[in-house]
């Protein structure tokens, strides 16, 4: 099994770095300010947020396919993925289905209201490795949420990569998030293709599983990087199903979800083989991923 | 390596002494009979016993199994009825502490702590302050316990590393080892309590040292079990059969002086303030790898044993280059439903050897 750890100590120092920044102890939230709530769906909001304090404000970065720990009163804290790229502006975006007790917490703020946060943490999607290839993204519900994020970035940075092309699954035509910026993309030229298990009178795109999609699409293995977010089971016939059209398992990249307590690879919880999906993740390659059985 | 002799007789005051300076930890045998790693208040009235090993190890003094990281506190009517949500670090005292008396699977198991709380990942300040200042006279095993394979991990019985000093037991006196530079300072500032080793005393260190290599008395193939975990042989039916024997009790992780998971969760006091608490916590708790939604995406009928031997055995072996099992033996005695390392070791060997043979 490939091994990810190369060079552990430096990556240890920047990561320690970067924690620094905002406080030396890892356990520590800052405060950060709810400036703007979007709605999504009935479902999910996405919390366009900034820092109190200026100074981490002026500070703080984060590359795609991180998240932060997210803390709500009384109710302990969630690791949540970042939805915006760093290239849009300064603070940062959650986007959090209601779900369980803190994020349906999360579901009755407002605007003004604060929250903690902890963070950037986990290892990002790798987006230098990734200039000069085409972008495949799959995302299925609020996985897109983490995609979001690279497709921000990439649009941002748009010389630095190929075709992109976004193919987005979710239950019914309600379930669908980032709407208004899909026409966007759209008018920018990303290929996005959607699809829903069940459409409704005014729905005119496809209808069935968004591995269906990768058979409206042109993959090629030389150029294309997918990257994949999803539930389990969706990703497991995905990443399947992009090996069978040609792809690499080091050229695939997926983010999984886990159990998290600190965030920074202390606690246990998060446990994925022998990596530790808060340090060594959430961002995989799936050359890295043992079996597909437990995503 | 300097060497030394300090006769039994002088060791309550050489306590005494160092015991203005520090807080003292050492095995103390209670008013119920137990050995426990304890504070001592008193040196008159506490009983240090370096007979028993000590029920629990050194954990809950670095990694308290209860506490606090932080107070938060909500005040809802600012700026109009928003609400500021702050969080205030509550970080415990670092108190120099001698510990006494402490076995090597213990000294070791301190040593893989470190690694764990701050050396691979980002610091951890609260173990950093539990740690900071702590002075650790060890004391090596002449009779191994009953249930003790320190011998088949490598961490005892005696230690080559990592103490301030290492006592030896060789009759009337103790024959002292200096490892670290705050051992010296001790040698160095009360050497009066201190003599000269002489051939004689090196010889009967040497002698003490290996008969007890040779008193072992359980024989646990942990190189095997490596050799084989590494190799994917994994024993699918070991796991499956210790899991429905696991009794979801954590004692083994609790008892254990490497586990070192841990849960965090916040502890309301009012309905705008409250503690974030770290506690311990067990991967072979049913809930410990659960998501929001009842997702698990661990098996737990057959799998959550087998995170616990995989992370002792082979992951460790991976990340660190050696077991962090210590060999101490303390879930063979805590475990009622026979889930253990021994238990396991001895499974995983005969299953392989069944498989071997084909029967």
């Amino acid at each position: 099994m490939k091994q990810t750890n190369s060079t552990p100590h430096r990556k240890n120092r920047e990561r320690a770095r970067q924690f620094a920044q905002m406080s030396d102890n890892i356990y520590l939230p800052c405060q950060a300010r709810v400036d703007e709530i979007i709605r999504e769906n009935d479902q999910v909001l996405t919390f366009v947020c900034s820092f109190e304090d200026v100074l981490c404000n002026k500070d703080f970065s984060y590359v795609p396919g991180q998240f932060m720990m997210v803390s709500m009163p009384h109710l302990g804290e969630a690791p949540i993925s970042f939805s915006s790229s760093p290239t849009e502006g300064t603070g940062f975006r959650l986007t959090v289905r209601r779900a369980g007790r803190l994020t349906s917490a999360m579901h009755e703020l407002k605007p003004g209201d604060q929250i903690g946060v902890r963070g950037p943490c986990g290892t990002p999607f790798p987006v230098r490795e990734l200039e000069g290839s085409n972008l495949l993204f799959v995302g299925g519900g609020i996985g897109m949420a983490p995609l979001r994020s690279v497709v921000q970035y990439a649009l941002a940075n748009r010389e630095r990569y190929g075709d992109i092309t976004v193919l987005y699954g979710a239950r019914t035509p309600a379930d669908l998030c980032f709407r208004k910026e899909i026409g966007l993309w759209r008018r920018q030229g990303v290929t996005c293709l959607l699809s829903v298990d069940h459409g409704d009178e005014n729905w005119t795109e496809h209808v069935g599983l968004v591995t269906e999609l990768l058979d409206q699409v042109q993959v090629s293995p030389a150029s294309d990087r997918a990257l994949v977010c999803g539930p389990g089971i969706m990703m497991r016939f995905v990443l399947q199903k992009l090996v069978t059209l040609g792809l690499e398992p080091g050229s695939i990249w997926t983010t999984l979800e886990r159990h998290m307590k600190c965030g920074v690879g202390i606690c246990g919880h998060c446990h994925f083989e022998d990596r530790l999906v808060c340090w060594d993740g959430p961002v995989f390659s799936m050359a890295q991923l043992p079996d597909l059985e437990n995503l | 390596m300097e060497t030394r002799i300090l006769h039994k007789d002088h060791l309550v005051p050489l306590l005494r002494r160092l015991s203005r300076n520090y807080r003292l930890v050492a095995p103390v045998r209670n008013e119920y009979g137990d050995t426990l790693y304890s504070v001592i208040h008193d040196l008159d009235s506490a009983r240090i016993d370096l007979d028993q090993q000590p029920q629990g190890s050194l954990k809950p003094f670095f990694f308290p199994q209860s506490e606090v990281l932080c107070q938060y506190a909500l005040d809802r009517n600012h700026d109009g009825g928003q609400t500021r949500y702050a969080f205030y670090p509550q970080l415990p005292e670092n108190r120099p502490t001698l510990y006494f008396g402490v076995r090597s699977c213990d000294m070791m198991a301190v040593m893989y702590m470190d690694l764990i709380f701050f050396q691979s990942r980002g610091q951890d300040i609260y173990y950093a302050r539990h740690r900071e200042n702590a002075v650790f006279i060890t004391i090596g095993c002449n009779h191994p316990f009953p249930n003790c394979f320190c011998n088949a991990t490598r961490t005892g019985p005696f230690l080559e590393h990592g103490y301030d000093l290492q006592l030896t037991d060789i009759g009337e006196q103790y024959f002292v080892e200096t490892g670290r530079a705050r051992g010296r300072k001790i040698v160095e500032a009360w050497s009066w309590f201190f003599s000269t080793a002489g051939e004689r005393e090196r010889r009967a260190q040497f002698q003490a040292a290996l008969e007890a290599r040779g008193l072992f008395s359980s024989l646990v193939h942990v190189d095997l079990a490596i050799k084989l975990l590494e190799e994917g042989d994994e024993p699918t039916a070991v796991f499956t059969e210790l899991s429905r024997r696991c009794q979801d009790c954590g004692g083994c992780a609790f008892i254990c002086p490497t586990c070192t998971c841990f849960n965090i969760h916040d502890q309301p006091r009012t309905d705008d303030s409250g503690e974030r608490v770290r506690t311990w916590d067990a991967c072979t708790f049913r809930g410990f790898t659960r998501m929001c939604g009842d997702h698990n995406p661990v098996d737990v009928e057959t799998q959550r044993v087998r995170k616990r031997f995989l992370h002792k055995l082979l992951h460790d072996v991976r990340h660190h280059g050696r077991t962090s099992c210590m060999g101490c033996g303390r879930c063979v005695g805590m475990c009622f439903g026979g889930v253990d390392m021994i238990r396991f070791i001895t499974m995983m060997c005969q299953y392989e050897a069944a498989q071997e043979t084909g029967e």
